[in-house]
């Protein structure tokens, strides 16, 4: 596992700045630049076999000696900056000015569009993020490359204001390495001005997507596994990570199937084109829903707004995750700031500006639409703790059962 | 002999005049290429699925460039249809730049007179504004109840409902059209601008009609600029991804630009999308080819 002590020195040592300002004196002759590259090659993260946590199978992830926690008891240092690594408004900025004033620590945000884009990044060693937004998928290849630090629970009493399943969750017991920050389902979203029926109120409301009279109306959701398990839960078939040769066959036949029949646009972008009428109805995280009140044209009513996930909590539910990173330089700040965001009142002023729900006791999914949340209308965007037993996880998937995956999702985003 | 009777030092003149384009091409051209080799032929981390290049290439693995390969055709050739999609959207949104960028060109060399400058300056225009801009606004415009259906339906009076955005091929190539045509103009500009008015003259002179001088002189004359100005617009236009992304979004106008961009974000897979660009690259090469030999008989016909 550990990398060859070699390369990892020639990476501490020489900044690619460096490097390329050698080879330029040096002349681009082939050995030369071949020794070059090298240097400022990839580190190949090469371990056993990959352990994949599940429901099924808890997993405790091992905290390695060379990558230890913090000590207790520190201060976070004033006037230190903070790094954090979220997808865009994914926080909310009044939270970031809070903490940064009260605990005279300044707050730097980068953005990343997606996870796996993020994890190269992060992998790659330049960056020094302290915070991370991860989904829970990524944790055991990241503790495997000793991409997180192990947290300091002294630092964290916070985590008790928690739905108690998130205090020992099966994707990182003992929370070694993560706390939950937010938790969505993925449902049906649709306007009632441009859909007439009741989606709801179908016998498999995941028909729609194959419903001629919607083509050129709907969006599903660019992620490969999200979209992919759409066409297995209108199949019934719970296992979103089937390695079932008849279910991968049938997931590829429906799935190009949809690309003939309603041509969706594959998009993340929903939260912005169903209030802004572009499309009728689409795939839809439960977060990107509530949020999507803010999108609405000035004067639309979000009456027009629905969302669907199935009542008996049988549909995909996630959560995201705040890790510390351990190529960070803040790490008592991060710290620090990991217990902030798990406060009620900051976890609750984060929600109402973020639209995805924290796992807090505090906020009762039942009284979102009383504690002015979510409208009426969107009341079914709440996440209930049950789900959390009850729903489809999207775990990650071994390599060959990864690499089916992916060459059906290429073969539909290559239009078939 | 003759050798030494050459002052001292020009042995050295001409690779040293040569450098500047020596350097220019080993650092924009040979050296990313070597890049995406290394990668495409490299290893797939198997933790992190990360691209991990391999320098050496006697240790290059053909596995990723071979596996492209055998999806462009046959049962399994589902890559086969983007290409051939690219090819289609390109050839006329090329042809449409073309129809566009040469008469105005024409006109502005030949008939602008005091207002070239002008003329020249709002042409440039579009390249003041980014192109992601500009496709945005492609967008407001497209859009259910944007000015372009509102147009169509006379204000309301007709009921016009058609989705521009969702996947329609027409859009994309409006797209690649608009975005790209200003990159046609100003090549077709300057080589009809360098024309002599002389030759239009003679062959007036000598009894042609305006339609004969323009077929016999003028045409003949600007073909060269034509290819180049082509080529600058189709070998952009066929890595492009993002006008397809904005003003489409469905796999089914997917371009070898979406594929690269699909392959490069998904873990495990960057080394296709480096096979996908050395299929662009071996696709474009051939066209460079046919320019600098016209180029070549160009210079041989002046001379």
């Amino acid at each position: 596992m550990t990398p060859p002590p070699a390369r990892r020195r020639s990476r501490a040592q020489l900044s690619r700045r460096s490097l390329l300002a050698r080879g330029l004196v040096l002349g681009a002759s082939a050995p030369t630049l071949s020794a070059l590259l090298s240097a400022c090659g990839t580190q190949l993260y090469t371990s056993g076999n990959l352990v994949i946590a599940s429901p099924s199978h808890p997993v405790r992830w091992p905290v390695h000696q060379d990558n230890p926690a913090i000590e207790s008891g520190l201060k976070p240092q004033a006037g230190s900056t903070l790094r954090l690594y979220s997808y865009s408004d994914y926080i909310n900025p009044q939270v970031v000015k809070n903490f940064e004033k009260t605990y005279d620590v300044n707050i730097e945000i980068s953005t990343f569009n997606d996870t796996d884009e993020a994890l190269a990044k992060i992998a790659s060693g330049d960056l020094s993020y302290d915070i991370y937004n991860p989904s829970y998928d990524q944790i055991g290849k990241m503790v495997a490359a000793k991409l997180l630090r192990p947290l300091n629970h002294d630092y964290i009493p916070n985590i008790d204001n928690l739905w108690p399943n998130f205090t020992d969750p099966w994707y990182d017991q003992g929370w070694e390495y993560s706390v939950p920050y937010t938790v969505y389902t993925t449902g049906i979203g649709w306007r009632t001005d441009q859909v007439s029926e009741d989606i709801a109120q179908r016998d498999n409301p995941y028909d729609v997507f194959w419903d001629p009279q919607y083509a050129g109306k709907l969006e599903v959701i660019d992620d490969w596994h999200t979209a992919m398990d759409m066409v297995l839960l209108r199949n019934h078939i719970y296992d979103a990570n089937t390695a079932k040769s008849a279910d991968l066959d049938l997931l590829r036949a429906q799935l190009m199937d949809l690309l003939q029949v309603t041509r969706p646009k594959v998009t993340i972008t929903m939260y912005n084109d169903l209030p802004s009428g572009q499309i009728g109805l689409c795939q839809m995280w439960s977060g990107d829903v509530i949020n999507s009140i803010y999108y609405l044209p000035k004067g639309q009513s979000p009456d027009i707004l629905r969302y669907w996930f199935p009542a008996d909590g049988r549909g995909m539910v996630d959560n995201d995750l705040i890790v510390c990173l351990s190529g960070g330089s803040n790490p008592v700040a991060a710290h620090t700031f990991i217990n902030y965001m798990l406060d009620a009142d900051v976890a609750a002023l984060n929600f109402s500006y973020v639209g995805y729900q924290p796992p807090q006791k505090s906020i009762n999914p039942k009284t979102l639409v009383a504690q002015g949340y979510a409208p009426p209308n969107l009341a079914t965007a709440a996440v209930l703790p049950r789900y959390f037993d009850e729903g489809v996880h999207l775990l990650e998937l071994p390599p060959t059962v990864d690499g089916q995956w992916h060459e059906i999702w290429q073969e539909f985003k290559a239009g078939g | 002999m003759a050798d030494r009777s050459t002052p001292r030092g020009s042995r050295w003149i001409w690779p040293a005049l040569a450098m500047p384009g020596i350097i220019w091409v080993t650092l924009l051209f040979v050296l990313p290429l070597y890049v995406v080799m290394a990668i495409l032929f490299g290893q797939i981390d198997p933790i992190l699925r990360r691209p991990v290049p391999v320098w050496n290439p006697v240790k290059w693995n053909i596995i990723q460039f071979k596996y492209v390969l055998e999806h462009i055709v046959g049962s399994q050739g589902y890559f086969g249809p983007a290409l051939l999609r690219t090819a289609v959207y390109v050839a006329v949104a090329s042809a449409l730049c073309l129809l566009i960028a040469y008469p105005v060109a024409y006109y502005t060399a030949r008939f602008a007179g005091r207002r070239k400058g002008l003329l020249l300056a709002l042409l440039i225009a579009p390249f003041w504004i980014s192109y992601m801009m500009r496709m945005l606004a492609w967008i407001n415009l497209l859009q259910n109840d944007g000015l372009l259906n509102r147009t169509l339906s006379l204000g309301g009076l007709l009921d016009v409902h058609v989705n521009w955005l969702s996947g329609h091929a027409g859009t994309v190539i409006l797209g690649l059209t608009y975005g790209y045509v200003p990159y046609m103009i100003l090549p077709l500009f300057a080589g009809l601008d360098r024309i002599p008015v002389s030759t239009l003259e003679a062959a007036r002179d000598l009894g042609a009609n305006r339609f004969e001088a323009f077929r016999r002189v003028t045409w003949p004359l600007s073909r060269q600029a034509v290819i180049t100005s082509m080529l600058l617009t189709c070998l952009p236009m066929l890595g492009d991804y993002f006008t397809n992304d904005l003003l489409s979004g469905s796999p089914q106008t997917s371009m070898i630009g979406n594929l690269i961009n699909t392959s490069v974000l998904t873990p495990g897979q960057t080394g296709q999308a480096g096979a996908f660009v050395m299929i662009v690259l071996i696709v474009s090469i051939v066209p460079m080819l046919l320019y600098v030999r016209a180029n070549r008989e160009g210079e041989a016909m002046r001379s």
